[in-house]
């Protein structure tokens, strides 16, 4: 874990409310693991937002990260005000990484929202050991979507009101999907419902999948002990520790599906 | 992170027994065990080590969301998830044989019994540690040490059964959801407390309008960072203007200034709590730079803040 003083290289909206953000951060690139890690950012100096941000890594390459993000409250909208050359303290990389996805299996990789990041960075790996695999994004409206629909590159995406791609959610391509590739591990990063979706789904049809989930962090680290996702076990009980929860942060983000569980 | 390594004020503080290398401390809850983040702090420069409440048996904590950030703070619900003081006495004492910083354990329970039965585990081993904190005041579990408090009463008879126990530092944390912060301070160093330290978090709540939800699992939670520094000021100044035992100050400290103005109230050590989500190294820049304040203020020492501050009425 480091904390670096990192140049933003650039900072553009990709899509509509969506925002990419690249940061000359040639250490946390160098101790970067795969894609599922993630930065916390200090988006302000000043202390009137006294916690970091944590944002999961869409790339890392040549000593430069970068973050995809969508403004909904005070701390993105300043994100989206920093210009190139600024800089801002970000502390990295943290958390697991998604894994197995090359020992042999049909990677289906899901991204839901600005949880397209790390699924944008597992294709990428995907590419480089020459792993065939298909990916499925989804969004609310075409007009949140930066990428191409290609079926015939193993591209889908899904919008909710049908503008681009299949109407609908990320189920229905991830349906077909299945039923034409055998040998398939699914691979999701999104909004809980998509995730809760996925890992139904995957339970009921046996197969493997790996959640990459989000949370609030008071820290990344361990020390708070704010970001917690129960884990799937009936036997737990109350009068132990670790057990029924897991700390997001220092066992994820990255799950199998089996493991945890949503409210 | 490189950090500097040259002191040269007095930054020495005496609490009871016990001279501390300076008076930064890190908050309990705010620092885990003191193990975690090895890479970014060297905890031997640290005043002491205040570390996550321990419980008779080991404790998940609260369903999420446990944290929200609020405007200048944040408000957590953790519900005391710890290990236990077995796994503690096992695991962390041996760790702790081999730091020079001191180790003050904080200690929570839901009765007068678990607080003994804690206690006297720990006493019943030898180990480096110099002393604990008892949390009667945590606003986050149900049937939590909140009880003890807020009565006089309570804080007295708790005081006086964990007196009995040890000859370590017993130092009793207030909580600043009371009416009187003073009656009860004074009830624990009548009891027979080494120290109090204040304030423990602010009972808060965060809503989120366009969900219409509570932030936080727990409905309430407890309010910490900036935002309740100036309530932790007030308090400490009152409990320093009525009790003769030193006051250990915290509530919103994130640099130098704030240590300079905890200490001004009346405040003989402090301690850094949610500032070290943020960076965990943050109270070695506080100590170098508290440091320079001394010197450059042609003060001889850092106890010379303590109670400084000129007030105008």
């Amino acid at each position: 874990m480091i904390i670096e003083r990192a140049r933003i290289k650039s900072n553009c909206e990709v899509a509509h409310n969506i925002w990419e953000m690249h940061y000359e951060a040639p250490n946390i690139a160098d101790s970067y693991l795969g894609a599922g890690q993630f930065i916390n950012i200090l988006a302000l100096d000043d202390w009137s937002h006294p916690l970091r941000r944590p944002m999961s890594i869409a790339s890392a390459e040549d000593g430069c990260i970068s973050i995809i993000y969508k403004i909904f409250g005070d701390v993105t909208k300043i994100l989206a005000s920093q210009k190139e050359g600024e800089t801002v303290e970000l502390m990295g990389p943290l958390g697991n990484t998604f894994s197995n996805w090359d020992n042999g299996t049909y990677p289906v990789l899901i991204g839901g929202g600005v949880g397209l990041a790390p699924i944008l960075n597992l294709k990428k790996e995907c590419a480089a050991k020459k792993v065939d695999h298909t990916m499925i994004i989804g969004a609310k409206s075409g007009n949140e979507h930066f990428i191409e629909h290609e079926p015939e590159e193993n591209i889908y995406l899904t919008t909710d009101d049908g503008t681009i791609g299949d109407e609908g959610t990320v189920m229905e391509p991830l349906k077909r999907i299945i039923i034409e590739n055998k040998n398939t591990y699914l691979f999701a990063c999104g909004p809980e419902p998509m995730l809760h979706a996925v890992r139904e789904f995957a339970l009921k049809n046996n197969i493997p999948a790996q959640l990459s989930v989000e949370s609030y962090m008071g820290c990344g680290f361990g020390l708070c002990q704010g970001c917690v996702i129960q884990r799937h076990n009936y036997e737990i009980r109350d009068d132990s520790y670790h057990q029924k929860y897991s700390l997001i942060c220092l066992d994820g983000p990255v799950y199998e599906a089996g493991d945890i569980s949503f409210g | 992170m490189k950090r500097g390594i040259l002191v040269l004020a007095d930054l020495k503080i005496t609490i009871g027994s016990e001279v501390f290398q300076n008076p930064i401390w890190v908050a309990s809850g705010t620092f885990g065990y003191g193990t975690e983040a090895p890479e970014l702090v060297d905890v031997n420069r640290l005043g002491a080590i205040v570390t996550k409440s321990i419980t008779r048996k080991p404790r998940e904590g609260n369903p999420p969301p446990r944290i929200v950030e609020t405007p200048s703070g944040m408000i957590n619900s953790i519900g005391l998830a710890n290990i236990g003081v077995k796994k503690y006495i096992q695991d962390m004492l041996p760790i702790y044989e081999n730091l020079t910083t001191k180790i003050i354990v904080n200690i929570a329970g839901t009765d007068v019994q678990e607080y003994v039965e804690i206690m006297e585990m720990m006493e019943s081993v030898s180990s480096v540690i110099a002393g604990y904190e008892i949390n009667i005041s945590c606003p986050n579990v149900k049937k939590g040490g909140m009880e003890f408090g807020v009565d006089c009463d309570m804080t007295a008879k708790l005081t006086e059964k964990l007196r009995i126990l040890t000859e370590r530092l017993l130092i009793m944390k207030l909580s600043p959801n009371v009416s009187d912060i003073v009656s009860i301070g004074l009830s624990a160093e009548n009891a027979g407390a080494d120290a109090v330290s204040a304030i423990n978090t602010v009972v808060g709540m965060s809503i989120d309008a366009e969900s219409g939800s509570s932030n936080i699992f727990t409905t309430y939670g407890g309010l910490s960072g900036p935002a309740i520094k100036p309530v932790g000021l007030a308090m400490v100044h009152k409990l320093y203007n009525k009790l003769s035992i030193p006051i250990i100050g915290m509530g919103g400290i994130v640099n130098t200034d704030d240590v300079v103005e905890y200490m001004m109230a009346g405040s003989t050590a402090v301690q850094v709590g949610t500032a070290n989500y943020r960076d965990p190294g943050i109270g070695e820049d506080i100590i170098d730079s508290l440091d320079s304040f001394i010197n450059q203020t042609n003060r001889k020492s850092a106890t010379d803040l303590i109670g400084s501050v000129r007030t105008l009425s």
